[in-house]
């Protein structure tokens, strides 16, 4: 089946910093790729690059078949980003916030959508609120609601469940499950490595801006020589990875 | 290290950052360059003007005595607010940091007090520094003296304010009983006060003739030396005698009762010392709500927005940067800041008009009301642009945003500046409108035939320079975001910030001339022809061309600046 992402060498320096060097792989639709490396490793400027909100210093991205550099419209429109820290204009109402998202992707039934995910996002009643009158969790909550209005076929995830209590942490994780058994390819940034072992079928570990690990965690543990590194897990894995270095995938 | 200690190497450490900071941003030219503009600026506009070299030959009498009675009701003016305005609660005002890393430390409340009161004062030393430069060769012979006396005055003043807002803090904790006593003893004094002047009104009654300078001043000056006014004035005038002192004899005569009254005042604030933590926290957490809301984009207060409803209802079909100008007029109606300023402009000049004595606008309005809009109509091409700004200077600061939506840079970028160009325009043809209906019309003796013909060629052609000043402006912020910078709040400081300031706001305004030039030539190449046949009227034809000529340049010019937004990349443009 065709990639919903594909990601070849990309890069993205500031000045003479390199943030991102040369990463390249596929995201397939239905599945979730984690995405984990240490503070600085370059995780949210990848995913910036990702939803054409940085331009790539080098490299290509397609999404959904659409080049990002030269079909960025269509490109855009088969994505969603959730950044870790929710942006919202503070006139909109939480409604009209919907209202806005469906006119730019041309959802015709986004009352109904609207209001089934404002159900499900616990936010039913707080149609008229502004953002800010909405708590942290809420507007986490209301950022997801926007990103999923459209369905779209690649989700961007930088930290997603910042903010959420644990009931809304485990709403989230059922709703993130749900979408990728739809088909849409899911890309989770996170520190949270639990989070990232339970939802994610594979995951690229980077740290200086460079991919050090690409692959199932089995696959991981596979490639990692080490006597005990067969029962390894995530955060010793992680831990291994990103301070002694390991053989690029 | 004891805590004053740790407070003096704080600050040390604090302002050698700083200006570490501000040196290495020297390093870029533009940081460079606009240090050299904003120390060119302040020398000519304020340092030249100095005299430093010696008393001056002394103020008049006049003169003094308006610039006494200015500093004492100023000063008066501050007594007034610490007891009757504001919440009855402790004035102190900590920052977030200081809250956090302050007030958990093994520091006594005393010390956090201690604290405060030394950056407080030395807050008021700064703003003495700032009327000694600016005010002090004006009202003293001595800006030395006046820098002095001005400290110890602001001094008190601060210690009495923070004083009144620990007796109001402690008097509102007893209840109704606690507001019976302060509001009884405010009405007290302003009641006697009203008496002293009653009393000295009674013997020195307002001239019947006030208009020369010379009669003003003899009866400012009897009512000041009479016992009533003159005890009324008392403190105030003790307070700003040794920034007003003529002579250093006359200082050191002022300086005693002032520093008496400053250690009186420092003894108080320690006496009536309440917990201020709480409503410390409270302010500092205010404080960091309104900054993170200044950095997102937009200062808001979400309790004062009224929820009006949306400009129209915005279908799911359709043009999607339709939506960006829905959010934006939406914007316009619940921020309101464009209007509130034309607002104020307006009242302003009415009530400018009313103190100069012109009654005309009240009672002659069609001579006045009409030249009034029109000029309204007018100004708003020059201050329209700046003063609405529901477009790119408000949503850069979301770029984020706005670059993850699925639209292509020009199509955000004529979305952004439909908003401001409709507003702006739809206020300058209501105002048109008003000027050509109810102005003198066509029978006014120099306007006659001109009337329509005029009116109508303004109509066509203020919006389009006001959309053409609009583009410029929102063109400076995506294609110079280091020089200038969206509405973020959080503005950069120092002298080499405001010469840049400087440098660009005369950037947009030669880049706005120059833009329109081209119009002004097609709007001569076509009128001039045509008035030999169309008379008056041709004026209306050379305003379509002109005007025609501007939104074509608007049009390219959105072409282009729509690639440079695609392009650009806020994370390049960080300060160092």
């Amino acid at each position: 089946m065709d990639s919903v992402l594909r990601v070849e060498g990309l890069e993205k320096t500031y000045g003479d910093v390199k943030a991102v060097q040369g990463l390249t792989f596929e995201v397939a639709p239905g599945e979730v790729l984690g995405l984990v490396g240490p503070n600085g490793a370059g995780k949210t400027s990848t995913l910036r690059c990702l939803a054409g909100i940085l331009p790539p210093s080098a490299g290509q991205v397609w999404v959904a078949g659409h080049d990002l550099s030269r079909a960025p419209v269509d490109a855009k429109r088969a994505l969603a980003f959730l950044p870790d820290e929710p942006r919202f204009f503070e006139y909109l109402t939480v409604w009209e916030h919907l209202n806005f998202t469906a006119r730019l992707y041309g959802v015709e039934d986004w009352e109904a959508r609207g209001r089934a995910l404002l159900e499900e996002m616990e936010l039913s009643g707080k149609e008229k609120s502004l953002p800010g009158e909405l708590s942290r969790g809420m507007k986490q909550k209301l950022s997801i609601a926007c990103g999923f209005l459209h369905s779209p076929k690649l989700i961007l995830l930088d930290e997603p469940l910042t903010g959420l209590d644990p009931i809304g942490i485990r709403r989230m994780k059922a709703s993130l499950r749900r979408r990728a058994e739809e088909g849409a390819a899911l890309v989770l940034s996170s520190h949270l490595l639990p989070l990232v072992e339970e939802l994610c079928h594979r995951l690229l570990v980077i740290a200086g801006g460079k991919a050090m690990a690409l692959g199932s965690l089995e696959d991981i543990r596979a490639r990692l020589s080490g006597a005990d590194a067969a029962q390894a897990s995530l955060e010793e894995l992680f831990v291994r990875i990103t301070s002694a270095g390991a053989p690029p995938p | 290290m004891s805590f004053p200690g740790a407070v003096a190497f704080l600050w040390a450490a604090s302002w050698r950052n700083r200006a570490r900071l501000q040196l290495k941003r020297l390093r870029k030219p533009r940081y460079l360059l606009g240090l050299l503009v904003g120390a060119a600026y302040l020398y000519s506009v304020f340092i030249r003007r100095m005299d430093f070299r010696g008393p001056a030959g002394g103020m008049s009498e006049g003169m003094r005595l308006f610039a006494e009675l200015s500093l004492v009701g100023s000063a008066m003016g501050t007594l007034f607010a610490a007891w009757v305005l504001g919440r009855d609660r402790p004035s102190l005002t900590f920052s977030e940091t200081e809250v956090i890393q302050l007030f958990p430390a093994p520091v006594a409340r005393r010390a956090l007090l201690q604290y405060k009161l030394a950056r407080g004062l030395m807050g008021t030393s700064l703003g003495a520094l700032f009327a000694t430069l600016f005010l002090g060769r004006s009202l003293s012979p001595h800006p030395v003296l006046f820098f002095v006396g001005a400290c110890l005055a602001l001094g008190t003043l601060y210690l009495h304010s923070t004083a009144a807002s620990f007796v109001r803090t402690r008097l509102a904790e007893r209840g109704t009983w606690g507001r019976v006593v302060r509001c009884g003893a405010v009405a007290a004094v302003l009641g006697l006060a009203a008496l002293a002047v009653l009393g000295s009104l009674r013997e020195h009654p307002v001239p019947v003739d006030l208009t020369s300078g010379r009669a003003l001043r003899a009866w400012l000056q009897s009512m000041m030396d009479s016992p009533g006014v003159g005890a009324v004035l008392w403190p105030g005038r003790l307070l700003v005698a040794p920034a007003l002192a003529r002579s250093v004899r006359e200082f050191f005569m002022a300086l005693p009762p002032v520093l008496v009254l400053l250690a009186a005042h420092y003894v108080w604030v320690l006496l009536a010392e309440v917990p201020f933590e709480e409503t410390a926290v409270a302010r500092a957490e205010a404080r960091s709500r309104e900054r993170v809301l200044r950095a997102s984009g937009r200062m808001t207060r979400v309790g004062a927005m009224t929820l009006s409803r949306p400009p129209f209802r915005l279908l799911a079909r359709g043009r999607p940067e339709v939506a960006i100008l829905w959010k934006n007029l939406i914007a316009r109606k619940r921020l309101g800041g464009g209007f509130a300023v034309f607002l104020v402009f307006i009242v302003l000049g009415g009530a400018i008009a009313a103190v100069m004595g012109d009654t005309r606008m009240f009672t002659d309005t069609r001579r006045v009301l009409g030249p009034v809009a029109l000029t309204l109509a007018v100004t708003l091409t020059v201050v329209g642009p700046s003063a609405f700004r529901m477009d790119l200077r408000m949503d850069l600061p979301k770029l984020d945003l706005l670059r993850a939506l699925p639209l292509t840079g020009q199509q955000v970028v004529r979305a952004q500046l439909a908003a401001s160009g409709l507003v702006v325009a739809a206020f300058q043809l209501a105002l048109l409108a008003v000027a050509l209906l109810l102005g003198p019309g066509v029978e006014a003796s120099r306007l006659g035939d001109w009337w329509w013909p005029g009116g109508l060629a303004l109509a066509l052609l203020l919006p389009a320079i006001s959309l053409a000043g609009l583009f410029v402006q929102n063109a400076a912020v995506v294609l110079f975001p280091a020089w200038v910078p969206a509405d973020i709040g959080e503005r950069a400081r120092g002298l080499e910030a405001m010469g840049q300031r400087l440098l660009a706001l005369v950037g947009t305004l030669v880049v706005t001339l120059v833009g329109l030039m081209p119009a002004g030539l097609v709007a001569l190449v076509v009128g001039l022809p045509l008035s030999a046949f169309l008379g008056p009227w041709s004026l209306p034809v050379a305003a379509l061309a002109a005007a025609g000529v501007l939104v074509g340049e608007v049009a390219l010019g959105v072409m282009a600046l729509g690639r440079a937004f695609e392009r650009l990349d806020l994370s390049e443009e960080r300060p160092a």
